[in-house]
């Protein structure tokens, strides 16, 4: 099902939570809503299930404003970041509630919950209360109740937020295989970045109600919109660099370096770099700018460091095997070519 | 010596509480004679059950029995009803201008004044309904005077619990009416018994609407009842203390019965299940 925000606004008294959202999201695709908290994610999923009223534009469920319809007759399945299991009801009561509220028959119903929880791998909890699971098992059990039944969307509201980093990873996998499995459109609200670039098909990302960048993961990875986009994704997050173009050269205090770009001389600009578009040497050479190494984090893949280059500090990403001392000094080389620049100012994408 | 002052205190307590009721129970057991022997016989005293058969044999106290147990019981279900459906609104509904917070107020602000304002206003009105000495004008005003409670008890019941089981309950297909049958009230379900049991407390016991509305033998209440054996020209306390103890008898029971209810009802939120 295709699912079309059109110009939406929500604000809550004289403070606007969504502002001119439009978005159009296509049928069986997966698409992440990003965004720090605040950012207004959560309120455009809420009016996506008719949970918040919109306070001007317009929703379309394929091709069918639906602004009016209540959240029971829109047909769509919702995972809570609570899970809200129903606690007086069993683990089959809960996944079959969707199922019992549309007067399917008992025998219909237990032959659905009984695939789902076969799907999912949660048949042997079937007869137990939500309070007597893992934090994992419930969120099983809040997907198993939302795939019931063959809903026109799932909405998720950062249905991985409460499990540990470990369980979230092999759940973010889980989730990405069902979506291709049942490729039904999705519509999946985070502030993590990496589940946005694993599981989208399409990343929205939204910054105070305002749409930012709407594109695949890659591209908002190697082509983000505005300053915001460049540091909100990716991890660690883009060095950005204020500083002025002269003569085909960005120079900034302690550190200048030749454009690969056009860009006009004179102006002044943002630079972004991505950490691993950075390298470090030990020895000085021809167009290399010195630092000295100011902490080293060792990942065990890979070590980031902290370069000090006057009063900059930059990220590099380098081999795991790169360890010197904290002082020592070294000669980095910037990737021009997937250097990004932005707008002082504004922020937005130079080029 | 700590532990010994804690247990004194707790004697001291239970003593006080429970010796009217001890002599309530004594004194229904005992014959005229052994009532007013001094000093008083707390134990050693030949037990009869003469004033049971008189007050519910000889006299009306199993009517007036039955019109305490049917206005107590239809009161607090009307009460439950209309109060808990009020509640769930104030609770989950904002309203332009406040209004939710407002009515609130207001409906809180009834039980502010003493209840014996109303006593004048009520009878004139029960009277011009032809309601008087009937059980329906008390089922009326005991409903009037427990829905202030019911809705702030169980609003605060409602607002504990996380809107996130009703939204999940619209969005898997349910309408407002089915999620708070389905979802909520079960989850409330030890909020209602407690409320259910303190609005049948206060019914049970209520005494002046009931001597203001009702005269007759055929819709006397228990209170009033027993208070009508004090009399001009003598009180009998065999008669009332038996029907007394009779009267304590089904709050006792009840309170009992939902006791696990009543103890998780009134501190229910505070712990998260």
């Amino acid at each position: 099902m295709s699912i079309v925000f059109k110009n939406i606004n929500k604000a809550f008294g004289d403070s606007s939570v969504v502002d001119d959202l439009t978005l159009e999201i296509h049928r069986g695709e997966f698409v992440v809503l990003l965004g720090p908290s605040g950012c207004g994610k959560t309120t455009t999923l809420r009016m996506l299930a008719g949970l918040e009223t919109v306070t001007s534009g317009d929703i379309f469920l394929d091709d069918k404003r639906i602004n009016d319809v209540p959240t029971q007759h829109r047909d769509l399945a919702m995972v809570f970041q609570s899970y809200a299991l129903y606690p007086h009801m069993t683990i089959a009561e809960n996944i079959g509630y969707p199922l019992r509220v549309r007067k399917y028959p008992p025998k219909d119903r237990r032959a659905r919950v009984k695939r789902v929880a076969d799907l999912l791998d949660i048949v042997p909890l079937l007869e137990r209360k939500p309070r007597q699971l893992s934090g994992g098992e419930r969120q099983r059990v809040a997907l198993a109740r939302a795939i019931v039944r063959e809903p026109r969307a799932y909405l998720m509201d950062e249905p991985l937020s409460n499990l540990d980093a470990r369980l979230r990873v092999q759940m973010r996998g889980e989730l990405k295989r069902l979506q291709h499995q049942l490729g039904t459109t999705t519509v999946y609200v985070t502030h993590d970045q990496a589940e946005a670039m694993t599981l989208a098909h399409r990343v929205a990302v939204m910054k105070k109600g305002k749409l930012q960048q709407f594109d695949t993961p890659m591209n908002v990875y190697d082509f983000p919109a505005n300053r915001f986009v460049a540091e909100f994704v990716g991890s660690p997050s883009m060095n950005l660099i204020d500083g002025g173009i002269e003569n085909s050269k960005f120079v900034t205090e302690g550190f200048s370096v030749a454009l690969t770009k056009d860009l006009e001389t004179g102006r002044n600009a943002t630079l972004g770099i991505r950490p691993e578009h950075i390298t470090i040497s030990t020895t000085p050479s021809n167009g290399a700018a010195a630092a000295t190494v100011y902490v080293l984090e060792q990942m065990g893949n890979e070590t980031l460091v902290v370069l000090a280059a006057g009063n900059l500090k930059l990220m590099a990403r380098t081999d795991a095997d790169f360890r010197v001392a904290p002082e020592t000094p070294v000669w980095f080389t910037v990737d021009m070519s997937r250097a990004h620049f932005f707008d002082i100012d504004t922020g937005t994408r130079v080029t | 010596m700590k532990r010994f002052s804690k247990y004194l205190l707790l004697a001291l307590a239970v003593i006080f509480a429970l010796a009217p009721v001890y002599w309530v129970l004594t004194i229904s057991l005992k014959s005229e004679v052994d009532q007013f022997a001094i000093p008083p016989r707390w134990f050693q005293f030949a037990p009869t059950f003469e004033h049971y058969y008189d007050a519910f044999v000889v006299r009306s106290f199993g009517q007036y029995l039955i019109t305490s147990a049917v206005v107590s019981v239809a009161s607090t279900i009307c009460a439950l009803a209309i109060g808990t459906l009020a509640a769930y609104s104030l609770a989950r509904f904002r309203l332009p201008y406040n209004l939710d917070q407002k009515v609130s107020l207001w409906i809180l602000s009834t039980r502010m004044f003493p209840a014996i304002v109303t006593a004048v206003p009520l009878f004139l009105m029960m009277r011009d309904l032809r309601l008087l000495n009937t059980r329906t004008s008390l089922i009326i005003v005991y409903t009037a005077f427990n829905l202030p409670f019911v809705v702030w008890m169980m609003r605060g019941f409602f607002a504990e619990l996380p809107r996130d089981l009703e939204e999940a309950a619209l969005v898997d297909g349910d309408s407002r009416l089915g999620a708070l049958v389905r979802i909520v009230l079960p989850l409330v379900a030890p909020g209602l018994a407690a409320t259910a049991v303190f609005c049948l407390i206060v019914s049970w016991n209520e005494f002046l609407f009931a001597l203001v509305l009702t005269q007759t033998d055929a819709a006397m209440t228990l209170p009033v009842g027993i208070a009508g054996r004090v009399t001009q020209y003598e009180i009998k306390w065999g008669v009332m203390s038996a029907a007394g103890t009779v009267a304590m008898i089904p709050i006792l029971v009840f309170a009992l019965a939902v006791q696990k209810y009543l103890v998780r009802g009134l501190s229910l939120g505070a712990v998260k299940g």
